[in-house]
């Protein structure tokens, strides 16, 4: 086996500093969620683990989880694909196709059996035989129990490997599904979103190259550093909400102020993303933000719960939000019996440890 | 005779498959393009809210996102004879012309550069000269074209680095790859194809520069979709207007001016992104390979092509009421043949709405597609009467599930095969191209706005470069990559173009974005018919609905892609991707770079393609629109 060098030999060899390495650690340390006094073994994991192998394989997809991955600022994408992984298969970005590059493949997977991750975006189109998906020749099916069976790893980026997707909403044409079926019971990561943030990408493929292990799941097997808290929690439309102050139709008043968009379809109540706090483009928006209600894109069947501008048509209404007039009292009490309702729902599916996390 | 199969082709969206006949002199005398996949997503929008319908449906791509977002709300708000607020026009054109000018650049330097670009050839470059390359690059191809009276900044923000000691980093950089022997995105390719002997070293170095740098600035580009549509990629959107309401009294509000001015920042960093790096490296580029006589790939370009129009200048009340033709900046729609006899023996069939209307302009058919229409039914499908129907037959040889080769004579791909009068057309910013500058020549736009007089005067400027004559250089594998940069400058000035005017309406205390006179499906006809159009980044896309009973009862989308890359029609013949390939010299049968390099000089968005199509026809619209 050749020995594939660490992210400081990466750095050194082409032409950084070990400052400019140090740097890289503390702004990796931050964007992994973990507190500063992680930076050391931030440090440790970089200066010893090998350049780790990716591998990017897609099935019934749209390609926007590629595009959201490249619009990563930090780390930057070339940064990423240049300097920290090994980016051996990808559709999207390899220069090489067709025959030669399913050889580069085989050999990869070969080479590297074992160690390396497998980034996989998309479902898995299940019916008749896998035929609505046919790459290199082959079935995504194929490609897929080929290439999970010597993965140290498995992201499944985007609300379709996750969990079916788009393609999956009824009548599902294509009997498509999220990839946890198809891998042979390995772990799978789950990054949901349509598609996820780019630095929730990026941040989950860092951890898995610095420390060698997946990172912290629920019990859904998302990232907990990610997908520990509902939107809802992280809004700054929530003073709105809780005040009772609601957006009533797009574009009026309440909607020109920012106020709350439950009234309008808003899935923030029932979503674990980070769009609430990490935000999109650094802090910069989110569809709330920008006045669009959310939409739930990284709930498991949100496709399907639909029309998206009736109010949480799954669980219900968050309390007797249209009696809310002004009054402290009467906006916390609802406040208060809005979130119970949500954590209530949410005690079906999650586990006991996130469930005290969320009734604290 | 080798059959070449190059599958998959890689740097593109979506799963697409080739399959050629070489002969002994590399001519390519067959040529089949294959959409691999199919997700069905027209079955799963039927029976939901058309309100919603934006959403689903811009989950087809999500390289073109927002594109199908468009389309669709457009196709919703004709149904239902919603006419959005001047606002979100303006918004949805920025919306729009950011994704094309973001998109463009992708192409160029990510999914195209590495056709005609090595980084082992980067090797071989001596820094200092790759920076005085720079210099002159910049002093002999930035084309100095904008919209008229548009504002600056106070300098240049983002000007490449032109420096000896930065491309001796880039090239310590790329050496400490090759040498690792961790080639990543690099591996595999057939670096030893003749053709990347024809640039030389400085070039390959200074592109590999750039590819770098436009990885990092692409992100930049594409904000105004964050502030407006909340992400990128697949921001939102509402039927009506946009959801980004307006206030210039909220700090809260979803825009405002400092929101605005972060839009107005990026517009004008994509302006100098395309003047000081695409603009200049496409020519260099093209140049070199022009005049290497490398002038083949053309194909369906030569003979027809097809463009809708785009970006209405104000409010319109329907598409399929012609409207939306009596209102646009670039009045593209029409099909123009036989441009390579040049613009005097060229013909012109003008596109309107009758041609939107009528169930015989624009079709679909599923001949060599693995779909099967009733027997009942006609050959060719309009959109609004489409049937999205599978039905896989496999490959000539191997299994259903592992292909050896696909069955020319059978059905061979997932694409429908979009006509236009029964006849296949190829799209995209080389079409649109091709017919502004015919009409203009040909005097059918004496009161040309001014983004129609700046394609003319880009194509002449580049003409002037080449020397060698519109239709010699346009419709090529390198015109149809020329144009695209020519349509990225144009698009970044007419961002700029409905900033200024968006600007100049909120003075007026204009602020509304949306119309909600027919939210609530109570105010619906019971059932009701509506197309949306949008000359996207790869050509004229339409979606189609019918709605009934407040549900969509048909969704159907034509797409770019599947106008180019369908399987060929045994009356109407091959398309645009087939053609092409018909059309290039290949050097080497065992490395058909000339093959992979010639389809993506379309810009490949499969998943895009795999769905729907449509028709148009007659007219032209000619009227002036207020200057700039």
């Amino acid at each position: 086996m050749q020995k594939r060098e660490s992210l400081l030999e990466a750095y050194l060899k082409r032409g950084f500093s070990r400052r400019a390495f140090l740097k890289g650690c503390v702004t990796l340390t931050s964007l992994m969620g973990l507190s500063m006094n992680m930076v050391g073994k931030v440090v440790e994991a970089a200066e010893n683990t090998p350049l780790p192998v990716v591998i990017w394989i897609h099935g019934h997809e749209c390609t926007g989880c590629d595009e959201s991955f490249i619009r990563s600022a930090s780390p930057l994408a070339s940064d990423l694909v240049l300097t920290s992984i090994a980016l051996e298969y990808d559709h999207l970005l390899s220069a090489a196709c067709g025959a030669p590059f399913e050889a580069h493949l085989d050999e990869t997977i070969a080479k590297y059996n074992g160690q390396y991750i497998l980034c996989v975006e998309g479902a898995v189109s299940t019916k008749d035989n896998g035929i609505y998906c046919m790459s290199g020749g082959h079935t995504f099916t194929h490609l897929l129990e080929k290439a999970a069976r010597g993965a140290a790893a498995i992201i499944a980026y985007g609300s379709c490997a996750a969990y079916g997707g788009i393609q999956a909403a009824k009548p599902n044409p294509t009997g498509s599904a999220g990839i946890t079926n198809f891998v042979g019971g390995k772990p799978v990561v789950k990054v949901p979103g349509c598609p996820p943030i780019p630095e929730v990408m990026t941040g989950v493929v860092m951890h898995v190259a610095l420390f060698g292990t997946i990172p912290p799941l629920d019990g859904d097997g998302r990232p907990k550093q990610f997908y520990g808290n509902r939107i809802h929690d992280t809004c700054y439309r929530r003073p709105f909400f809780d005040a009772g102050m609601f957006a009533e139709t797009f574009d009026d008043a309440g909607a020109r102020a920012g106020w709350c968009l439950y009234k309008l379809g808003c899935r923030g109540p029932e979503t674990y993303n980070s769009c609430g706090n990490l935000r999109w483009w650094q802090g910069m928006s989110y569809p709330i933000q920008s006045g669009a209600p959310c939409i739930g894109c990284s709930n498991s069947n949100f496709w399907d719960e639909d029309p998206l501008t009736d109010r949480m048509p799954k669980y219900g209404k968050l309390g007797d939000v249209d009696k809310i007039g002004a009054g402290i009292a009467a906006a916390t009490a609802v406040g208060v019996a809005g979130h119970a309702v949500a954590s209530l729902v949410q005690r079906n599916k999650r586990d006991n440890l996130l469930e005290e996390h969320d009734d604290h | 005779m080798p059959h070449v199969v190059v599958d998959p082709i890689t740097r593109i969206e979506g799963h697409l498959r080739v399959e050629a006949d070489v002969n002994e002199t590399g001519t390519v005398t067959d040529a089949l393009s294959s959409g691999t996949a199919w997700r069905g997503l027209e079955l799963v929008l039927k029976d939901r809210d058309p309100r919603d319908a934006w959403a689903y449906i811009q989950r087809i791509c999500g390289v073109c996102t927002t594109a199908h977002a468009l389309a669709s709300v457009r196709a919703v708000e004709d149904a239902l004879g919603i006419t959005i607020p001047k606002n979100a026009n303006y918004i949805r054109n920025i919306m729009a012309a950011t994704l094309t000018v973001q998109d463009h650049i992708i192409h160029f330097y990510h999914l195209h550069a590495l056709d005609w670009v090595s980084p082992v050839e980067a090797l071989a470059a001596d820094p200092a000269a790759t920076a005085n390359l720079q210099t002159s690059l910049l002093n002999a191809y930035r084309l100095p074209l904008t919209a008229e009276g548009a504002s600056t900044e106070a300098f240049e923000h983002d000007f490449p680095a032109a420096t000896p000691q930065h491309f001796a980093a880039i090239k310590n950089r790329v050496q400490a790859i090759v040498s690792s022997g961790q080639l990543g995105i690099f591996a595999a390719q057939w670096w030893d194809h003749p053709d990347y002997k024809i640039l030389p070293p400085e070039v390959h170095l200074l592109a590999v520069a750039h590819y770098l740098e436009m990885l990092d600035k692409q992100r930049e580009i594409i904000t105004p979709h964050v502030v407006f549509g909340g992400k990128n990629p697949h921001p939102h959107y509402v039927v009506g207007g946009m959801p980004c309401a307006i206030s210039l009294n909220d700090g809260n509000a979803p825009i405002n001016t400092a929101r605005l001015a972060i839009v107005d920042r990026a517009i004008n960093m994509a302006r100098s992104l395309v003047n000081n790096f695409y603009l200049p490296d496409l020519i260099a580029i093209g140049n070199i390979y022009v005049r290497a006589g490398k002038v083949d790939g053309g194909g369906l370009a030569k003979s027809r092509v097809l463009s809708f129009g785009s970006y209405p200048l104000d409010s319109y009340t329907g598409t399929s009421n012609g409207n939306f033709f009596d209102n646009l900046l670039i009045r593209s729609n029409a099909v123009v043949e036989n441009f390579a006899l040049g613009v005097n023996g060229a013909t012109i069939y003008p596109l309107s709405a009758s041609d939107l209307v009528r169930d015989d302009a624009l079709t679909e058919g599923v001949q060599h597609a693995w779909y099967e229409y009733p027997m009942s039914a006609k050959a060719d499908l309009h959109p609004w009467e489409g049937i999205t129907k599978d039905k896989y037959t496999g490959p000539k040889e191997g299994t259903g599930t592992m292909w050896q080769t696909l069955n020319e004579n059978g059905k061979y791909s997932w694409l429908k095969t979009p006509k236009w009068r029964g006849r296949l057309c190829e799209v995209g910013p080389l079409a649109k191209y091709i017919v502004i500058y015919t009409k203009f020549m040909r005097g059918l736009l004496p009161d040309a706005t001014w983004a129609e007089q700046m394609i003319v005067n880009q194509i002449n400027a580049v003409t002037g470069v080449l020397g060698v004559a519109p239709e010699v250089w346009m419709p090529t594998m390198v015109g149809r990559t020329a144009c695209r940069a020519l349509d990225a400058q144009l698009n970044a000035e007419i961002n700029r173009f409905f900033f200024d005017k968006l600007i100049a309406n909120l003075k007026t205390g204009d602020v509304q974005t949306v119309n909600n006179e027919k939210w609530f499906p109570d105010s619906w006809p019971k059932k009701c018919m509506g197309v949306g159009l949008y000359d996207a980044p790869r050509g004229a896309l339409s979606h189609w609905i019918v709605i009934e009973d407040g549900k969509t009862a048909n969704y159907q989308c034509i797409v770019p892609t599947t106008w180019n890359a369908c399987p060929r029609d045994d009356v109407a013949g091959h398309g645009a991707y087939e053609l092409a390939m018909m059309d290039t010299h290949i050097a080497d049968a065992s490395k058909p770079l000339e093959i992979a390099r010639v389809i993506r000089s379309f810009d490949p968005c499969m998943a895009c393609a795999t769905h729907l199509y449509n028709a148009k026809g007659e007219e032209i619209n000619s009227f002036s629109t207020s200057h700039y």
